[in-house]
């Protein structure tokens, strides 16, 4: 922390201390120890001293210990080594400030009774409301834990004039916040501003004028606290809990406006031991972010046209998105709509024009959230028919947001596009393919809706790991061409690192248990080289899934050591999925289908079961509704190897599977695939050859077997003699 | 064989219990929950508070009862207060569940405030715990309930369905005010956890915090409920599964008596259709009671007494 803060915090916090000490002394004369004091209608006495220490101040003469405690949290005048001081001793000295300021309005209220109007609005010409009592508290406090109100800005002083005043405080109302003003600059306070403005304040209008007076800060600390108390849960005395609950769970933050005094810098320190960053329109000193997951304390000199979405941003508050603004009908109804021929009014994609989709992450300042370009002609500038190049870029902020996200967030479009009424959307990437029906245009609809789409529903979505979103559509060719030509730089990088990752290169793998509910001994473990068997989840789908809702069905599985390199067996794992089993699975082998498979839910796109006379494997789809090599039609093997239950012999596994080089590969790999229906090697053809490649065998698919082939062992048997296949020379398989 | 040998009754061993949570306010305040083995399995573990009943009472005059529901309560039918009075004093009810079907959008669709007039009356009204469950409409319950819960804050209600869509606006009502919360998800163990994690998260403590996995009646699937009940249970009593440690609450005689089966027929080889609603609502609930239920939210004067002879005998 800049030594000036620091500094200017243990002065400004010295001061506030010896102005309570003072002002208590001089009450306690004239009062007596007796005299009850406390903020109106409370049942958490002085809510931050309650708070932290647990103390129930009462009387004046409660409040001498709670002057101690300043006393022993201020640093001495001269630190004795000469060295300077640092955050813990501005921290401990921010501490120190609130208890005394809490002292100060605690005697106020004994002083002058009627100071503040102990109300809801102001009443009678008194803006000044004080402290908020518990029916305020519960009323409004509802409204932070159930996140209609994110959280609340802190304003002290005053902005240069009263316009600039309630700008920000428009602003900061379009977000949902509170906004807390306390003390003045310039004997002119944020309150007084907008009220000569005429704009209403009040609890009403979440526009709360607390006080004239620096120290009716603590109101705004002390209701945060007491949130944490009464709706927390939060123990009174458990400091530490309480800070905690204030940083992750309100969104607050102080905005000092104008210049910053000790006694502003004392207060300041004070907040930010709640997690409370301080944005500044001022030019004082900064402390930023010193790395990844952290966040920015100190922010300063940011213009008043800025200061608003700076606060959001360095908060890391989240736009929430409830209604999607489009004119026509959204729902996964429209999902299989098809648009055809004379009802169609733009194409683009398909083969006929070109069309891409990229999503992007970027940098939060570098979006501005919600912003949609339309670039070239838009629905109305073109007649029925037209057929269009197109591009849709989608560019992601957000703290948690990662490049790996990229292709899941753009794996979305497809779908999100599709809920629209009079849109039909087929393909992704550099393959898209999008028509747009004259029903929806004569409705009013446009391509910049595409874009609102897109940003509400990602919003929704994927709240967690979206903070700003912005798109852009492009539909002129010039423009099209260059984003084609940037996507696949994109693809040529990103592509490797999600295909080339190794179960080798990571210590993390996911569960999934999402289909305990029919199969509750069922735990699928998905590796980079081992995607879930239903084919809905491959490893990165399962660290966005668990970054999304971390209380989800997919959580990490730290491996642990490697019981057996070629069976694949990790200690993690099988600790894990004795816990996730209930007990019911000690431990399994990820690559092998005789020696402990893994168990399987029910939900495979594919069985693999081994054909003991070819000495091979046989694999058959989901799809396939024939029989088998093996006697048995997918449904039948499905209900034998199902809920849970670990069978050598078998396994369940989808489709992508079959080209991962894990597969199998205790038994060989794919070298051992004797049998797959025709349907499915068409189907996996491009990526299975890939693979073959790989290992030296190219044409190993035109070597196995299909139904034409026949339907028995017996019958496969001749023509894997013919083609040679290697499964016939590996290792006996038992 | 040697004659020594004694028969030893094969026990199932238990690591968890669930959670005892007090519903209502002092004085008639009802605890339930507490236990450390399977329904009534007494002879492996603690049952503390055997299971009890809650009888329902509607905030408008049900249109679609059969005779045989309506009948002991034809005087009471219009006045939700006389109705709640009547089951405590004549039937001996423990505790009411006020159903605000008349909230509900497709009916009468009256508005928030009307309702939480209804609640804060029969709350005030009467002296044992109650129940106020909403219509399951996430817009609807969040208006209606986060007034009741606002309305009757002197008083320690149960609120409910609190589900997935709902429960962040709904929960943080209810923990403001004190109130206790019925978690509601469709039949499904990982549902019904994620949600009681999603709860905790907001700040809901554990004793405030009851669970509806979803009920249906017999041959409408209450075999599936059954099962799902039943792992919860094992979840929570074997495998000490702290999020699914608490009571389960049973809204069972809706289901019942909205069945095919307990209605009007000619079919006479239904039996009496005095007794068939009835009875269908007995069985309903002494099923799911086996199963795990703590609570049985019921209609019938009758069949809350077969029930709760049942349960002496069982506890």
């Amino acid at each position: 922390m800049s030594e000036l803060i620091v500094n200017g915090a243990i002065r400004g916090a010295r001061s506030i201390v010896e102005r309570a000490e003072k002002e208590y002394s001089v009450v306690l004369s004239k009062w007596g120890a007796g005299q009850t004091v406390g903020f109106p209608n409370t049942a958490y006495y002085l809510p931050i001293v309650y708070a932290i220490f647990g103390l129930q101040v009462k009387s004046l003469g409660d409040i001498a210990q709670v002057l101690q405690h300043c006393r022993r949290l201020l640093p001495p005048i001269e630190n004795a080594a000469g060295s300077a001081y640092g955050i813990p001793q501005a921290l401990d000295a921010g501490m120190a400030t609130l208890f005394a300021e809490e002292i100060i309005e605690a005697l106020r209220y004994v002083t002058t009774p009627n100071l503040y109007t102990k109300t809801e609005d102001p009443t009678g010409g008194n803006l000044w409301l004080g402290a908020a009592d518990d029916v305020i508290l519960r009323r409004r406090g509802v409204e932070f834990v159930d996140g209609s109100a994110p959280g609340f800005a802190t304003i002290l002083g005053a902005a240069p004039d009263k316009e600039t005043a309630s700008a920000i405080a428009a602003e900061l109302q379009q977000r949902n916040l509170y906004i807390f003003m306390c003390g003045q600059n310039h004997d002119i306070s944020f309150s007084e501003q907008l009220n000569q403005a005429g704009v209403q304040v009040g609890w009403s209008s979440r526009l709360v004028p607390f006080g004239q007076d620096i120290s009716s800060t603590v109101f705004a600390i002390g209701f945060a606290v007491r949130v944490a108390m009464s709706l927390g849960g939060i123990k009174p005395g458990d400091g530490p809990a309480n800070m905690l609950y204030n940083k992750e769970r309100i969104f607050a933050f102080a905005m000092p406006l104008g210049e910053v005094s000790d006694e502003w810098y004392a207060n300041a320190a004070g907040a930010i031991n709640f997690g409370f960053p301080i944005i500044s329109d001022s030019n004082i000193p900064e402390i930023l972010a010193t790395g990844a997951g952290e966040n920015d304390i100190v922010v300063a000199n940011v213009p008043h046209d800025k200061i608003v979405s700076r606060a959001l941003d360095v908060r890391g508050l989240k736009v929430n998105v409830t209604s999607i603004p489009i004119p026509v009908a959204y729902g996964p109804a429209y999902e299989g709509e098809r648009i055809r021929g004379d009802d169609i009014y733009l194409e683009c994609g398909g083969g006929r024009t070109q069309m891409v989709e990229l999503c992007l992450s970027k940098r939060t300042d570098e979006l501005e959230d919600g912003k949609v370009e339309v670039i070239g002609p838009d629905l109305s500038d073109v007649p029925a028919g037209t057929k269009l190049p197109m591009a849709i870029v989608v560019e992601v902020a957000g703290r948690q947001m990662q490049e790996d996200y990229e292709p899941i967030l753009e794996r979305q479009i497809h779908h999100l596009l599709n809920y629209a009424q009079g849109v039909m959307h087929l393909g992704q990437r550099d393959i898209g393919w999008l028509r747009i029906s004259k029903k929806a245009v004569e409705k009013g609809f446009t391509l910049r809706h595409l874009g609102v789409i897109l940003h509400a529903k990602l919003h929704q979505d994927f709240e967690r790991i979206v903070d700003k979103l912005q798109v852009r559509i492009y539909t002129n060719a010039e423009d099209v061409n260059l984003m084609v030509a940037q996507a696949r730089e994109v693809y040529a990088v990103r592509d490797p690192r999600i295909d080339g990752m190794t179960d080798e290169s990571t210590d993390t793998y996911y569960s999934c248990t999402l289909c305990q509910s029919f199969a509750p001994n069922h735990v699928c473990i998905i590796s980079p080289e081992r995607a879930g068997l239903c084919g809905s989840y491959n490893w990165m789908d399962c660290k966005a899934s668990h970054e999304i809702n971390p209380n989800g069905p997919n959580q990490p599985v730290a491996k642990g050591s490697q019981l057996d390199t070629r069976l694949g067996q990790w200690q993690g794992v099988n600790d894990f999925v004795l816990k996730a089993s209930r007990g019911n699975t000690n431990s399994f082998n990820s690559y092998s289908i005789i020696t402990d498979p893994a168990t399987a839910c029910g939900c495979m796109e594919c069985i693999a079961a081994i054909q003991p006379l070819c000495n091979g494997i046989m694999i058959v789809n989901r799809d396939f509704t024939g029989m088998t090599p093996c006697g048995m039609k997918f449904t039948t093997l499905a209900s034998t190897i199902g809920g849970g239950s670990s069978t050598p012999g078998f396994i369940g596994h989808s489709k992508f599977n079959i080209a991962q080089r894990k597969f199998l590969s205790a038994e060989g790999g794919i070298k051992r695939v004797v049998w797959m229906p025709k349907m499915l090697k068409d189907e996996i053809r491009d990526r299975f050859n890939a693979r073959a490649k790989e290992i030296g065998m190219p044409d190993l698919l035109e070597r196995i077997a299909d139904e034409s082939i026949g339907i028995t062992e017996e019958e496969v048997l001749p023509f894997l003699t013919q083609k040679e296949h290697p499964a016939l020379t590996m290792e006996p398989l038992m | 064989m040697n004659d020594n040998a004694v028969f030893e009754l094969p026990k199932q061993s238990y690591n968890g219990q669930i959670r005892a949570v007090t519903l209502g306010s002092e004085g008639k305040a009802v605890t339930v929950g507490g236990e450390s083995c399977y329904p009534f399995h007494c002879f492996e573990g603690a049952l503390p508070h055997a299971p009890r009943i809650a009888m329902e009472v509607y905030d408008t005059p049900p249109t679609d009862w059969p005779d045989a529901a309506l009948a002991p309560f034809s005087d009471v039918l219009s006045d939700p207060l006389a109705w709640a009075r009547k089951c405590i004093t004549n039937y001996g009810a423990e505790m009411i569940c006020l159903q605000l079907a008349g909230t509900d959008l497709n009916g009468a669709d009256a508005s928030a405030e009307q309702a939480a007039g209804i609640v804060k009356n029969v709350a005030c009204g009467i002296d044992v715990p109650l129940i106020v469950w909403g219509t399951a409409n996430h817009e609807k319950d969040t208006e209606v309930l986060r007034l009741v819960c606002q309305t009757c804050q002197d008083r320690k209600l149960i609120v409910g369905p609190v589900e997935e869509g709902d429960y962040k606006k709904i929960a943080a009502a209810a923990i403001s005010y004190g109130h206790t919360i019925v978690a509601s998800s469709s039949i499904d163990i990982n549902l019904a956890k994620q949600l009681n994690i999603l709860l905790s998260n907001l700040g809901v403590p554990d004793n405030q915090l009851v669970l509806d996995p979803t009920v249906s009646g017999i041959g409408y699937g209450i075999e599936y409920c059954y099962s799902v009940i039943e792992r919860i249970r094992m979840a929570a009593l074997t495998q000490q599964d702290e999020k699914l440690s608490c009571p389960i609450i049973l809204n069972i005689a809706r289901e019942a008596w909205k069945s095919k089966e307990a209605g009007p027929s000619d079919d006479i080889k239904l039996g009496e259709a005095t007794k068939r609603g009835i009875l269908l609502e007995a069985m309903a609930a002494w099923v799911l009671l086996m199963a795990g239920g703590d609570v049985a939210i019921m209609r019938h004067p009758n069949a809350v007494s077969l029930v709760r002879d049942m349960i002496g005998e069982m506890s």
